[in-house]
């Protein structure tokens, strides 16, 4: 095969879009983790359910419960309703499958997360049926010219909102008390609490944060993918794999690694084959664990002794 | 044990080899058959979390590998189904091994995580090799096994294989939880390093977990693939692991008895369910939740605690002490 750099440089823009989606998700998982301790298994979840809702309210008619519904609102109306209802639905699910659990160790919470994840996926189905859906593009054109470039717009939007997603992090644990705290918390919460931060609030936040992290990258990924009740978990579990190889609780580990695993699964599923393409990221996973346990960026392995 | 569990365990046998005299719907023969064979799987992952704190979530790979081997070895073949049932636990046993040794360094969420990318590479095999698995299409034409000249065709009869199966590895774990390498086992999913200085050799007992979590899981999905007679990759997932974790769960992790009534109950429940039609399952994910939330130490804790009696291994309340909620200096 000759090396095209146009088609090159379009496979990398494709994969840095996939690739920002895991990072968010990556990020989702790696602020619970820090804040609690416990890998969410429900993460690909939270991308998957809100966009449901989301087609709910956009499409110009869907069936919910059997019934057809024409609701067909804005869009940015409908990005501000479901990212409402995904903040109560963060406290929820902070209340009831985390803060019973919280004094028990790691695996309990893990079971019950797997708990969750089983019961949002059962109700999508319930409630919107198992025929895949699909999400109107933001956009009117399929693609746009970039120079000699033809790209996706929605490829450049999901990287963009990544970007500023990412800036508004950094500003917020950086610059603001509010995160101060949560990083005060992840790092120990014993010593956060003796300072008078109160922990169980600022751990529902970070549950609520990383719910939003999966809802933005559920509304973003939604009109590339079709939405189905599996979405998630896919994204998921290579987002997963992309916070381990970035080094597990690193949070630039967290976004290099998922947009390394983009990048990497999507010029592998051009170039070496496409039945194998999700494996890649697991091929990673499994080689980085055995070569390099901490991760690119992670200071130590495994839990304490 | 006590003379009264001997006779407790004789009555419940002698009970369960009594259920096709009784239970004559080819239906409810079935499910049990199928409960049982989960119970086996879920009994292998009973040893490498509940004896050695180790948690997998590629029980389910295990499974489909020992599924496949043995029908592969006896469609394409034409090896008898028992010692091909027989290789394939030990080929299980093997990728275990070979799954155990670059996990060993791994431990908590890391290994748990390593396991998942094991358990989806499978399947992905399973599903594009198809000069050997025949891909998506599923592979048909597996042969019931034969015992001298009858075939054991009928669920009934299956039954009875699969019991017996049951009943060696139930016997098998348990010689294990009440010997020195069990005792080892349970010493290191307490503290590794505690465990370490008393001359127990945490890495090769891991291993032997490892390996006897992919042979019990190998022996389930043979015993499994001669039952149902085809095998298709969707039977092979990542929620088939969890709904195994989910299982011994509910069990109770440190208890025999316990993953065999998990896996019993939780293979009956969703048939119990199944008026609800397609919201059965949603319900199944809630009662997980409020199982996990209510019943701290399993159903074996339950028991126990019912019987008034405290078997401390059963009543072991699911937390890890060596593994605390630990922040991460980042």
């Amino acid at each position: 095969m000759t090396f095209d750099p146009v088609a090159n440089l379009q496979l990398l823009v494709s994969g840095l879009a996939i690739g920002s989606i895991y990072a968010l998700v990556a990020l989702g998982f790696v602020l619970i983790y820090n804040a609690v301790g416990v890998v969410n298994f429900a993460q690909g979840d939270f991308v998957m359910f809100p966009s449901y809702v989301a087609i709910s309210f956009l499409l110009p008619s869907i069936t919910i419960f059997g019934t057809i519904v024409h609701w067909q609102l804005p869009l940015l109306l409908v990005y501000a309703v479901v990212l409402v209802l995904m903040i109560g639905f963060g406290l929820l699910f902070t209340r009831i499958a985390y803060y019973p659990l919280r004094d028990r160790g790691w695996m309990p919470v893990v079971i019950s997360t797997i708990g969750v994840s089983i019961f949002l996926r059962n109700a999508a189905q319930l409630v919107w049926g198992s025929q895949p859906q699909v999400m109107p593009s933001p956009f009117p054109v399929q693609t746009i010219a970039l120079g000699p470039l033809q790209v996706r717009p929605q490829d450049l939007l999901i990287i963009g909102v990544t970007a500023l997603l990412i800036a508004f992090q950094y500003f917020l644990f950086e610059r603001t008390t509010l995160g101060k705290q949560m990083r005060a918390t992840a790092q120990d919460r014993d010593a956060a609490r003796l300072i008078g931060i109160r922990v169980g609030r600022i751990v529902t936040i970070t549950f609520v944060y990383s719910v939003l992290l999966g809802t933005i990258s559920g509304l973003l990924v939604a009109p590339i993918f079709t939405i189905t009740k599996e979405m998630g978990a896919l994204i998921a579990l290579k987002a997963f794999a992309a916070s381990i190889v970035g080094g597990f609780g690193s949070i630039p580990g967290a976004i290099i690694g998922g947009l390394a695993i983009g990048v990497i699964e999507t010029f592998g599923g051009f170039y070496i084959s496409t039945a194998y393409v999700d494996a890649i990221a697991f091929v990673i996973l499994i080689v980085v664990l055995v070569v390099r346990p901490q991760g690119l960026f992670g200071e130590r392995v495994g839990e304490k002794a | 044990m006590s003379r009264r569990r001997w006779l407790g365990l004789a009555v419940l046998l002698i009970v369960l080899l009594c259920v096709p005299l009784v239970v004559h719907s080819d239906y409810l023969l079935n499910v049990a058959d199928i409960a049982g064979i989960y119970a086996i799987a879920v009994l292998g992952l009973g040893i490498l979390l509940g004896f050695a704190g180790q948690l997998s979530l590629a029980q389910a790979a295990f499974f489909g590998i020992g599924a496949y081997a043995s029908g592969y070895m006896t469609v394409h073949w034409g090896w008898p189904v028992l010692p091909s049932m027989a290789v394939a636990t030990v080929f299980s046993g093997l990728i275990g091994l070979g799954l155990g040794w670059p996990c060993l360094r791994l431990s908590g969420h890391y290994l748990a995580l390593a396991t998942i990318g094991f358990g989806i590479i499978t399947q992905l095999v399973l599903i594009n090799w198809t000069s050997v698995t025949n891909g998506s299409d599923g592979m048909t034409g597996i042969p019931p096994p034969m015992i001298g000249p009858f075939a054991l065709a009928t669920y009934g009869q299956y039954y009875y294989l699969v019991l017996a199966s049951l009943v060696l590895c139930a016997y098998v774990a348990w010689r294990i939880k009440s010997t020195r390498p069990g005792r080892a086992l349970q010493a290191i999913r307490e503290n590794e390093l505690a465990a370490s200085t008393t001359g127990i050799d945490p890495t090769r007992y891991k291993i032997v977990a490892f390996v006897l979590a992919g042979a019990y899981a190998g022996l389930a999905g043979a015993l499994l693939a001669h039952s149902i007679k085809f095998l298709s990759p969707d039977s092979y997932s990542f929620d088939q692991s969890v709904i195994f974790l989910v299982m011994l769960i509910v069990g109770g992790s440190g208890s025999i008895g316990g993953a065999i009534l998990g896996a019993v109950l939780l293979t009956f429940l969703p048939e119990a369910l199944r008026p609800l039609k397609t919201s059965y399952i949603m319900v199944y994910g809630a009662a997980v939740i409020a199982m996990i939330i209510f019943m701290p130490r399993g159903l074996a804790g339950l028991l126990s605690a019912a019987l008034g009696r405290d078997d401390a291994a059963a009543a072991r309340p699911l937390t890890n002490p060596a593994q605390p909620v630990e922040a991460k200096s980042a």
